[in-house]
C-alpha cells in the first residue's frame, strides 16, 4: 500500500485538484456563460501561495506550517474573488463567444505581466516553495476535503434558489430576467465564485507542484479544463468531477498501458504511440466527445434511469 | 525617435500587420458563414509552414519518426508556398468533414463546434511533434535566390534598411487581400458566399448549395493560414510545433478589434495590431504579447461589434 501511494500519490492529488479545477470553470457554464479565465485565477492564487510562503512566512521548522498553508488559501481565495468581480462587472455584459475571447484575453495579460514582474519571478518562476507534508500523498488532506465540501455546497447549489436561478438563465436569459431574476447579479456572481475556487486550488498547487511559473496559467491550460468540463458533463456538477480526474489521469493510465509489457514486440508501435502519442489520443477525444456525447459523459438522465422503470 | 528608426518601425509593423491580416481573413471568413471561432486555425498555420518547408526540400530535425527525411524533390520557393498552403487548405476541408460537419448535422451548440476545433488543434499540433520533433527549423538557405538581404529606402549618410523578406511579405499579402476581396464581391462564388453568411437558410431556398460553400469557405480559410505560417516562417525561423498557437490568439484579437465577421475589418485590425506592436518602446518589449489582448479587452468592453463590424441586435 505504501508503495502504490508512493508511486501514485502525487497523480491522485492531481486528479483531485482537477476535479476542482473542473468545477471552478464549471460555475459560470451554469449560468450559461463560456468562461475561460479560471487558469488565470489559478496562476493568480498560485502566485499569492508562492510569494508569500517563500517571502514573508519564513519559519525556521522543517514542515511549513499547515495553518498557514490555510491563511495562505484564504488570501488567494479573496484577492481572486476581488479581481473575478473586477472583471466580471464590465466583461459579464459579454455574451456567448465574446465572453469567451475576453477572458482568454484577461488570462493572456495575466501570463505576460508574470512573465515580466520582479515579484513572480519573470521567466523562471518561483521555486523552492516550502513543504507542509512530507510525502506528496498527504496532500489529500487538504485537497479532498475541500473537494467535499465543495461537491455538498455544489449538491446544495444545484437545489436552492441561487442555483435555480442559474440553471433559468442558462436555458433562457431574457425569460430569466421577466421572472425577476437579475441576471447580471447571478452571472457575475457565478463568475466571482469560480475565481475564488479556482484562486484557492492555486495556492495548494503551488505548494504541491514546488515551484510556480507562468506556464501554470496559459491558454492550453484553459482548453484543458474546459475539456474537464464538456466531456464529463456540463449538465451536473459530478461531470466536472469525473471529468477532472478521469481527464488528469488519462495521459498517465495510457503510459501506464504503455510501459506495462503486455505488448508484443510486432505491437512496439503501438506502445510507442501510446506513451509518446497520448495528447493525440486526448484531441480525438475532445473531437469524438463533442460529436457523440454533446451533453458530456455523465448526464443528469444517468440518476433518473432507476425512476423511469416504474 | 529619429526618422530613420520611425521609418523601419513603420515598415516592420505594416510587413507583420499584413500578415495578421491574411490570417484574420482566413478566421473571419469561417466566422462570417458558420458563426464559429476555428480555433484549429492557429495549427493549420504551423501546418502550411511545414508542408513548405518540406516541399522545399527542407530536413526534418533528430527526433520524431520522420527524423532526417528528406522529400526527393526541391521546389522553388513561390511553387512551395503555393502548394504547401493547398495542402493546408485540403487539411482545412478534411477537419471540416470530420469535425464540424457531425455537429452541424445534429443541429448542436455552436459552442461545441468551438470545442470540437480545439480538439482538432490539439490533435494537428501534438502529431506535428510526433512526426518531426519538437526543434524549430530554418529554411533552406536560397529560399529567395539572389535577393539583396536588405534594401535601403534611406541616403548613403542616411541608411533606412528594409529587410528584403518583409517587403516581399507586405506585398503579397497585399495583393492576397486584394484577390479576396474582388472575389468575395464581384465573382458569382463569392456573393453566393455572403449570402450564406447572410441567411443560410433563404440562401438554400434560393438554390444555393451551401454545403459547398461551407468546403469552399474552409480550403479558403485554411490556405490563407498555411500561406500567412510560411510567410512569418520565411522570415523567422520555424520554432516547432507550438508556432501557431501564440499566433492563432492574436488572430482572435484582430477580428475582434476589425469586427467579427467583416473582411475589411481584418485588414484594418491586423494592420493596425502590428503597427501598436511595432510601435513598443524597446525597454517595454516583454509587454509586446499583451498588447494585442489588451486592446483587444478594451475594445470588447467599449465597442464589441469591433471598428468596422455591424451591431448585434439579440432576437427574442
Amino acid at each position: 500500500m505504501a508503495e502504490f501511494f508512493s508511486t501514485y500519490g502525487s497523480l491522485i492529488v492531481s486528479m483531485v485538484l482537477g476535479a476542482l479545477l473542473g468545477l471552478s470553470l464549471y460555475l459560470p457554464l451554469m449560468t450559461g456563460q463560456l468562461s475561460l479565465a479560471s487558469p488565470g485565477f489559478y496562476a493568480l492564487g498560485g502566485y499569492i501561495a508562492a510569494i508569500l510562503s517563500t517571502k514573508v512566512f519564513t519559519s525556521s521548522s522543517n514542515l511549513f506550517p499547515l495553518h498557514l498553508l490555510l491563511l495562505e488559501m484564504l488570501i488567494a481565495g479573496l484577492v481572486s474573488g476581488i479581481l473575478g468581480l473586477l472583471v466580471g462587472i464590465p466583461a459579464l455584459r459579454l455574451r456567448g463567444i465574446y465572453l469567451a475571447i475576453a477572458t482568454i484575453a484577461f488570462v493572456e495579460v495575466l501570463r505576460v505581466l508574470s512573465l515580466n514582474l520582479e515579484i513572480t519571478g519573470g521567466a523562471v518562476g518561483i521555486f523552492g516553495i516550502p513543504q507542509p507534508f512530507q510525502t506528496q500523498i498527504e496532500y489529500l488532506w487538504i485537497a479532498l476535503p475541500l473537494l467535499l465540501i465543495s461537491m455538498i455546497l455544489f449538491y446544495r447549489l444545484e437545489r436552492v434558489r441561487v442555483g435555480r436561478a442559474f440553471t433559468a438563465i442558462r436555458e433562457d436569459e431574457l425569460a430569466a430576467g421577466a421572472m425577476g431574476i437579475n441576471p447580471t447579479y447571478y452571472k457575475v456572481l457565478a463568475f466571482t465564485l469560480g475565481a475564488i475556487l479556482a484562486g484557492i486550488v492555486g495556492a495548494i498547487s503551488a505548494h504541491f507542484l514546488n515551484t510556480w511559473n507562468a506556464r501554470q496559467g496559459t491558454f492550453d491550460a484553459s482548453i484543458i479544463y474546459l475539456t474537464f468540463v464538456l466531456i464529463g458533463g456540463s449538465r451536473t456538477f459530478l461531470g466536472s468531477v469525473v471529468g477532472g480526474m478521469v481527464f488528469t489521469a488519462l495521459p498517465e493510465v495510457l503510459r501506464g498501458i504503455a510501459d506495462s509489457g503486455l505488448f508484443p514486440s510486432w505491437l512496439g508501435w503501438l506502445a510507442q504511440f501510446l506513451r509518446d502519442g497520448r495528447l493525440i489520443i486526448f484531441g480525438l477525444l475532445i473531437v469524438i466527445g463533442t460529436i457523440f456525447f454533446p451533453q458530456g459523459l455523465v448526464t443528469p438522465d444517468i440518476f433518473k434511469m432507476g425512476k423511469v422503470k416504474k | 525617435m529619429d526618422i530613420s528608426l520611425f521609418f523601419q518601425q513603420l515598415l516592420n509593423g505594416l510587413s507583420i500587420g499584413s500578415v495578421y491580416a491574411i490570417f484574420a481573413l482566413g478566421y473571419t471568413l469561417v466566422y462570417s458563414i458558420l458563426g464559429i471561432i476555428n480555433l484549429a486555425h492557429g495549427a493549420i498555420f504551423t501546418l502550411g509552414a511545414y508542408f513548405t518547408y518540406a516541399l522545399m526540400g527542407g530536413t526534418f530535425g533528430f527526433n520524431g519518426l520522420l527524423a532526417n527525411l528528406t522529400l526527393p524533390l526541391q521546389l522553388p520557393f513561390a511553387i512551395s508556398l503555393i502548394i504547401g498552403s493547398s495542402l493546408a487548405g485540403l487539411v482545412g476541408v478534411a477537419m471540416e468533414r470530420v469535425a464540424f460537419l457531425p455537429l452541424r448535422r445534429q443541429g448542436s451548440d455552436p459552442l461545441l463546434t468551438v470545442v470540437s476545433s480545439l480538439g482538432v488543434a490539439v490533435v494537428i499540433v501534438n502529431l506535428i511533434q510526433y512526426l518531426v520533433g519538437a526543434e524549430s527549423y530554418t529554411y533552406p538557405a536560397n529560399t529567395f535566390g539572389n535577393l539583396p538581404p536588405a534594401i535601403n529606402f534611406g541616403t548613403v549618410e542616411k541608411p533606412i534598411p528594409i529587410r528584403t523578406v518583409q517587403i516581399l511579405i507586405f506585398v503579397v499579402s497585399m495583393v492576397i487581400v486584394a484577390i479576396l476581396t474582388y472575389f468575395i464581391n464581384r465573382t458569382k462564388y463569392g456573393k453566393a458566399m455572403q449570402a450564406i453568411a447572410e441567411d443560410a437558410t433563404t440562401a438554400s431556398l434560393l438554390g444555393i448549395n451551401s454545403d459547398r460553400f461551407i468546403v469552399l469557405t474552409f480550403f479558403i480559410s485554411s490556405f490563407l493560414a498555411g500561406l500567412a505560417g510560411t510567410l512569418v516562417a520565411s522570415s523567422v525561423s520555424i520554432a516547432g510545433p507550438y508556432f501557431g498557437i501564440a499566433f492563432g490568439l492574436r488572430g482572435l484579437a484582430v477580428i475582434v478589434l476589425g469586427g467579427l465577421g467583416s473582411i475589411p475589418g481584418a485588414v484594418l485590425g491586423g494592420l493596425l495590431i502590428g503597427l501598436v506592436e511595432a510601435f513598443v518602446p524597446a525597454e517595454y518589449s516583454g509587454y509586446k504579447d499583451a498588447v494585442a489582448f489588451g486592446i483587444l479587452f478594451i475594445m470588447l468592453l467599449v465597442r464589441p461589434q469591433g471598428l468596422l463590424g455591424r451591431r448585434f441586435v439579440q432576437k427574442v
